[in-house]
């Protein structure tokens, strides 16, 4: 379980005021909200990577904050972050990227062979061939490849939570849809914990238990995805008419490329 | 009136910059225990070491060679115009290699190195940094002060001992090249000069610097690179800075030598 207790934080102005919640052992939870309103800042503070200057989260009742070099490492042992770029480290290949997921000194207590093992199933988890990709490097990577590589360096170490932070960014809605069912997979098979940032309200509906609105650095919504599509909250509902708006548009675009395929003339 | 109202700013601003080079120092003084207690507790790869000595030694010495046989030649070749009917061209034995050996080795090199691995280790680290692999590096339980800056910064000191310790010895052969071709000064008369007014240890001296300017570089620049902000531009602004910062410690540095320890 995860708890988020009274977070502030502000960089010159206030990002995060005062945001308090809980996300349950096994949930997937969806952050949404408008650019700058802390979703990230937010998350970060989940494995101590930004520090509050108030307030405090804890995992399974432990203190992030209060805890010292050790415990800190545990804790962020326990967690797999996905980052929005990937963050591959840009001298090492795939291979090398996948297996530093792993706990340090893991070549040499799980020997190689395993080691291999666990990439390759990992990278299989995430829908890419290791035949193709082990020894390629992140600059040879499309931006789906990467960020399915950061997926499986973030569950190669089997974590109990994973955080996502706008992992369908920058990706076409094909690899979208795709890292969205990815996301579900893994949770659905390991009960993982699931925090995902997203700008995707199609997505966040449909792979979350629960989704979250931030708007101003403070929790402007959490409910379950019914719940959120029945809200009567101004942002909410532009959240989720945005999104209605969008499901038309793209309805009405598929009607219109059927009609423009029937008028087509056939060319000899 | 005017200097009345011009003070209060100036010394916020000599204050402005006092605050920022105590702020720098303090954080240098942390980055460099915290890598003594890696060092000590057997947590830095000797793997990443080693590539880092090769990185900053090996792949420097190209132009620390040109440099130095560059600064040799050309302190032959202004000593030999200077003492050419004047003084005893055997003296140009001693100016050359003092020049060489005290001065000019440990701080071209300290240039060359400023240039080609300084300003390298910030900009990597930097991208490193914008681009959220320290971050990562983090969430998958690893210090970035073991993994990335110890390395670096332990590589720097056997590096520049190497680079400097050649340096030296090509830099007062290309002298003595010079000064036979220009001058006509004989090789042997080179030598005598060269002894006759050698001490032991100026060569530690030299060594000593090339210890401090191989702390100070590899310091410097991971230092700036892991407070990079700000993607592409940051880079390039800390990389600047840098550049800058690891060019004034040197030379402050090497002003400090003189009174410290050649009384």
């Amino acid at each position: 379980m995860i708890e988020y207790r009274d977070v502030y934080k502000a960089f010159d102005v206030p990002v995060l005021s005062g945001v308090s919640f809980t996300v349950e052992s096994g949930e997937t939870l969806a952050i949404l909200g408008p650019s700058g309103t802390g979703k990230s800042v937010l998350l970060k503070t989940t494995i101590g990577l930004i520090v509050p200057d108030a307030g405090g989260v804890f995992i399974d009742g432990q203190s992030v904050f209060a805890a010292d070099a050790d415990q800190l490492q545990t804790i962020r042992r326990k967690a797999g972050y996905v980052f929005q770029n990937a963050a591959l480290f840009d001298s090492m290949n795939v291979f090398e990227n996948v297996a530093y997921g792993l706990p340090e000194g893991a070549l040499k207590k799980l020997g190689r062979r395993e080691v291999t093992r666990r990439v390759v199933r990992s990278l299989e988890e995430v829908n890419l061939d290791p035949s193709v990709v082990l020894t390629k490097l992140p600059a040879e990577l499309s931006g789906g490849m990467r960020k399915r590589v950061g997926l499986a360096r973030a569950i190669v170490g089997e974590p109990q939570i994973l955080l996502y932070d706008e992992p369908v960014t920058g990706l076409d809605p094909v690899n979208a849809v795709a890292v969205d069912r990815l996301i579900t997979d893994i949770a659905e098979r390991t009960h993982v914990t699931s925090i995902v940032v997203t700008h995707d309200v199609e997505g966040a509906l449909s792979i979350s238990d629960r989704v979250s609105l931030l708007e101003g650095g403070k929790l402007r919504f959490l409910g379950t995805p019914d719940e959120f599509r029945r809200s009567a909250d101004p942002l909410v509902r532009a959240f989720a008419d945005r999104q209605a708006a969008v499901e038309a548009a793209l309805a009405g675009s598929a009607r219109s490329s059927r009609m423009a395929d029937a008028k087509t003339p056939v060319l000899p | 009136m005017v200097m009345m109202k011009r003070a209060p700013g100036l010394v916020r601003a000599i204050g402005g910059v006092g605050a920022t080079v105590a702020r720098h120092a303090g954080g240098m003084g942390i980055l460099a225990w915290r890598t003594l207690a890696a060092l000590v507790q057997g947590q830095v790869s000797l793997r990443d070491f080693t590539g880092q000595l090769f990185a900053m030694g090996a792949q420097s010495l190209p132009l620390v060679l040109v440099t130095s046989v560059l600064s040799g030649i050309v302190t032959s070749q202004q000593g030999g115009y200077q003492f050419t009917g004047s003084i005893p061209l055997y003296v140009l034995g001693s100016v050359v290699t003092s020049s060489v050996v005290l001065e000019l080795g440990p701080v071209l090199t300290a240039v060359v190195v400023i240039g080609r691995v300084g300003a390298r280790i910030t900009a990597e680290l930097g991208t490193m940094q914008v681009s959220e692999q320290i971050d990562a590096l983090y969430s998958l339980g690893r210090d970035p002060v073991k993994v990335l800056a110890a390395p670096r910064i332990l590589a720097g000191m056997p590096a520049m001992i190497l680079l400097v310790g050649i340096s030296n010895l090509v830099g007062v052969l290309a002298g003595m090249l010079a000064a036979r071709l220009t001058v006509g000064l004989g090789h042997a008369t080179f030598l005598y000069g060269a002894r006759l007014f050698w001490h032991s240890y100026d060569f530690f001296y030299s060594e000593m610097k090339a210890w401090a300017f191989g702390l100070l570089i590899p310091l410097i620049s991971v230092h700036m690179g892991l407070l990079t902000r700000g993607g592409a531009e940051g880079v390039g602004r800390s990389t600047t800075s840098s550049v800058v910062f690891m060019i004034i410690a040197v030379l402050v540095c090497d002003a400090l030598f003189p009174p410290l320890f050649l009384n």
